[in-house]
């Protein structure tokens, strides 16, 4: 005979204003079945449980009924009550009564029955529950981190020092990310490769660290503890183990006018190649689409040049298949194709540039040695303008954020330029300056005052060339005066947009994301760095537009969000788990197709002579996320979730 | 007549040097119009064998007959096209191996019944992807076509009025040969999801959701429209389901036996016009 408990909270305020709980109280406790039912102001507190386990424990209740908010708040808490007064935790159901009642009513008669209604359909389903036990499963202690830019160098370190060992996936052919392509790095201008390539080399290095290289995640299966994940690895055509690095192959290579994709196409590099100087791992690698042999079979220069033989050009892409416990996304960033802003004259005109082409230019590394200088003649700009927001906060182009760093960068450029060019001048189009962050307003501050950087407020409508000059009109909205500017040079602080394929890489993953292709975090204030899939984390600019000691910060995040989850050999996991009914399986093989988490697998049954009989389906626990997909697939109702059984939900709806 | 010959001599043959164990076939029904299926395991039997323009019966289920499969040994069936179709789906839901099955196909369409080229599930391929190009005309049928220019009140009403008169003996399903569950849902009372009495709400349900069910596997073979003895245009309903699927996924139920079901597979490309 069911013996239930209901108890009803007012959340304060929150449920009581809207729902009549004692009239809801008093409903409920004539419903069959019912043992107990009560009102308080907040159950979740510590007095609150007490009284549920209490009342547990002296009614000898055989299940609970907590009227109150969803689910996602408290059913844990209020499982925990359960199991400490000796009720088995799956006993107990949360009846939703806040967000899904007195928040989104007004008429409170009508929402006291609404209420009545949902409780009442709690109550029967728990009347039908059955005690469940945890299950546990083991925990794969090895992390994946994909991208090697400085969140995911930071992360793989973080978690390596802590000694548990990490696989480190870049899909170019050296680490570095962005980070390696800027110049000096706000708010302190130190130089960016002098910070990065040490934590590059100690990656490389570190024993508990296996780095791939020019590699790429193919696909991802499993679950939190228990990812299983195969890896493409680009075939370079160069052997990386044989490979000295010694550079003979790229300086004999005929092809030589390719475009620097590390330069912003401001540079050349030949088609065996590696990024830039400091590559980590210094081994080049072979660019197919440009290479003479693989276009007509001849020339092989490269190898003839190779004096360990290290060059092969019959390598073929390999797999490599891992286990891992826990993954995380730090697939950083791209910078928006300008190409959309004719009015800026970006393609048309070759000293309009962006802020990344401008960092490649300061930067000592750059196909200029650090000089300032323009793509069109070589000469030295005399004024430079530099136009925030060339993207960002712009909905008619797509971009409605902040790219949070430009105010930053332009402020930078302005200040380099200044260093780099005495006596030149620089004009900065802004709409707000955005310089939240330790030491930053500082920092534009002092290129306004000391280095002279002159700031208009107001947009640039155009951009056009007249004997020689780049005329920028604008407005300089604090005079109410249009302005046109003679620039040698025009900087546009483009916006960062994710990855081109971001999104069908998060389908790869199996993790949300936004309109644009951020990945979205599993809850924006209070779980910023953990995806909505249980093992995997985000780091850096792949969730949203972050500077270097944001990244890193979040890197530093999801490291130890991973070490938590390395610190138990076992997890326990929710026993919500789907089981067949291996008499009425028809062996359709739908739910086998269905299960997302490749959950099911078949299964043979024979008869006493081992004759097979026929084949079923069968649920691995181990493996199952108990999202319900094989349920509603299955025809014939032979398969059942716990905890969400056909009787539990059939009873739910018909108390309604 | 010259096809009902040729496949009856190639039955004997079979039989003769044991490539089959069994044929499936027609044979005279109980009026002239009328055929019923005949299962031949002889050459006596094999002389009753009837083809002709009234042999339009789908016996593509007769296969899934528990333990006729099980010895592994080939089984010949008459199938028309979508016959073939439905040996697809089977096969395509691990519920027979084609290798199996020796078909005699034949195409009634015309006014001479055709044999169809091929023995083998696979050998009729380019005949169904051809079928796919170009579906039926929706206004080939007076009652489809009144059906279509219905709004969804009117189209509610016309079919609470058909399904009143359903009498729940499942024949439908009985004839269907997507049907093999070993327990339909309706069989099922713990719960009892489908209501089995024969008022509005349990006739709904359960026309409904036989409707989902077929939704991306029936192939029109109009087997349940007439089993039904009280006569509800059933085929209209799972017709309807096809070109839903077939508009939204492009999806042709029995194109080949490794085609995906429809409902538990996707790919990038399905439209959302379900997600807002």
């Amino acid at each position: 005979m069911a013996k239930i408990g209901v108890f009803i909270c007012h959340c304060g305020e929150n449920i009581a204003s809207k729902v009549d709980c004692t009239k809801l109280a008093a409903a409920i406790g004539e419903h069959p079945g019912v043992e107990v039912s009560v009102e308080y102001k907040y159950f979740c507190s510590d007095p609150g449980q007490e009284s549920v386990k209490k009342a547990i424990r002296d009614n000898n209740l055989t299940g609970i009924v907590i009227a109150a908010c969803s689910p996602r708040m408290h059913e844990a808490t209020f499982r925990k009550a359960c199991a400490e007064a000796g009720l088995n935790p799956y006993l107990c159901e949360i009846a939703n009564i806040r967000e899904q009642c007195s928040w989104v009513h007004t008429d409170k008669d009508m929402a006291t029955e609404k209420a009545m209604d949902i409780t009442r359909s709690m109550i029967e389903k728990v009347k039908r529950n059955n005690k469940l036990q945890p299950i546990e499963v083991p925990v794969t202690r090895r992390a994946l981190v994909i991208g090697g830019g400085i969140a995911g160098i930071q992360a793989a370190l973080d978690i390596a020092n802590a000694g548990q060992e990490v696989v480190l996936v870049e899909r170019e052919p050296s680490l570095g990310g962005h980070m390696a392509q800027l110049s000096e790095t706000f708010p302190t201008l130190d130089c960016s490769q002098c910070i990065m390539t040490p934590r590059m080399v100690e990656a490389a290095q570190h024993p508990k660290i296996r780095l791939l290289t020019y590699a790429e995640v193919e696909h991802v299966d499993g679950y939190i503890g228990n990812f299983k994940v195969r890896i493409r690895m680009k075939s370079r055509y160069v052997d990386i183990d044989t490979c000295t690095g010694c550079g003979d192959c790229m300086t004999k290579c005929p092809v030589k006018k390719i475009s620097n994709e590390f330069d912003c196409g401001l540079g050349k590099r030949t088609a065996i190649y590696t990024p830039f100087a400091q590559s980590v791992p210094n081994i080049p690698v072979i660019d197919k689409t440009s290479c003479i042999y693989f276009k007509n079979g001849k020339c092989k220069t490269c190898m003839k040049s190779c004096q360990i033989n290290a060059i092969n050009f019959d390598m073929k892409d390999e797999f490599i298949d891992l286990d891992v416990g826990a993954i995380i996304v730090a697939t950083g960033f791209q910078v928006q194709n300008t190409a959309g802003y004719g009015e800026y004259g970006y393609g048309k005109y070759p000293d309009v540039i962006t802020g990344l082409q401008f960092e490649r230019l300061a930067s000592a590394s750059g196909p200029t040695a650090g000089k300032i200088l323009r793509s069109s003649d070589g000469k030295v700009p005399e004024t430079v303008v530099f136009i925030q927001c060339a993207g960002s906060r712009d909905p008619s182009k797509g971009v409605r954020y902040c790219s949070k760093i430009c105010c930053m960068y332009t402020a930078k450029h302005a200040m380099l330029y200044s260093h780099k060019v005495h006596g030149g001048k620089t004009h900065i189009f802004y709409m707000d300056i955005r310089a939240a962050g330790k030491g930053y307003d500082e920092f534009t501050r002092r290129a306004i005052e000391e280095d002279d950087a002159s700031y208009l407020r107001g947009r640039v409508s155009k951009v056009w060339e007249e004997n020689g000059k780049l005329m920028v009109r604008g407005v300089d909205t604090l005079l109410g005066k249009p302005v046109v500017i003679e620039a040698d040079m025009v900087v546009l602080a483009t916006a960062m947009v994710p990855q081109p394929n971001a999104k069908e890489f998060a389908k790869i993953i199996g993790i949300a994301y936004d309109e644009y292709g951020y990945y979205n975090e599993a809850h924006l204030k209070l779980r910023p760095v953990e995806s909505s899939t249980a093992g995997v984390f985000l780091a850096g600019a792949c969730q949203s537009p972050k500077d270097i000691p944001d990244s890193v910060a979040q890197a530093s995040a999801s490291a130890s969000k991973v070490l938590a989850l390395f610190s138990k050999e076992k997890l326990e996991r929710e026993p919500v788990v789907a089981a067949t009914n291996e008499i009425t399986c028809a062996g359709c093989w739908g739910c086998v197709l269905a299960c997302p988490y490749n959950a099911i697998e078949k299964k043979d049954i024979f008869d006493r002579s081992g004759r097979l009989v026929k084949r079923v389906a069968s649920v691995n626990p181990g493996l199952c996320q108990g999202c319900g997909t094989c349920v509603t697939f299955c025809r014939s109702n032979s398969i059942d979730l716990a905890g969400f059984t056909e009787k539990q939900i059939f009873a739910e709806v018909m108390g309604l | 007549m010259i096809t009902q010959e040729k496949y009856r001599t190639r039955v004997k043959e079979l039989l003769a040097n044991n490539s089959v164990k069994m044929v499936i076939g027609y044979k005279q029904g109980s009026t002239a119009d009328r055929r019923r299926p005949l299962f031949v395991r002889s050459f006596e039997e094999a002389d009753e064998l009837v083809l002709d323009s009234n042999c339009i019966g789908n016996l593509a289920g007769y296969l899934v007959t528990e333990g006729l499969l099980s010895d592994e040994k080939r089984v010949g069936i008459f199938l028309r096209p979508e016959g073939i179709r439905s040996i697809n789906i089977l096969a395509a839901e691990s519920q027979l191996n084609t290798e199996q099955i020796i078909i005699f196909g034949f195409d009634t369409s015309g006014r001479e019944v055709k044999a169809l080229q091929g023995e083998q599930a696979g050998d009729f391929s380019g005949l169904i992807d051809s079928l796919k190009e170009k579906p039926p005309e929706k206004s080939s049928d007076a009652l489809l076509y009144r059906i279509d220019q219905m709004n969804t009140e009117e189209r509610f009403a016309f079919w609470k009025d058909e399904f009143s008169r359903c009498i729940k003996c499942y024949a439908c399903r009985q004839a269907c040969p997507m049907c093999y569950c070993r327990r339909c849902i309706v069989d099922s009372n713990q719960p009892q999801w489908i209501n089995t009495s024969s008022h509005t709400l349990g006739n709904f349900e359960w026309n409904i959701v036989r409707a989902f069910h077929l939704a991306g596997r029936c192939v029109g073979c109009g087997n349940c429209d007439r089993a039904c003895p009280v006569n509800i245009p059933l085929r209209f309903i799972n017709a309807r389901m096809a070109q839903e699927v077939f508009e939204s996924f492009d999806h042709y139920a029995g194109t080949s036996q490794t085609q995906e079901p429809v409902l538990a597979s996707f790919n990038k490309d399905d439209s959302e016009t379900f997600i807002l």
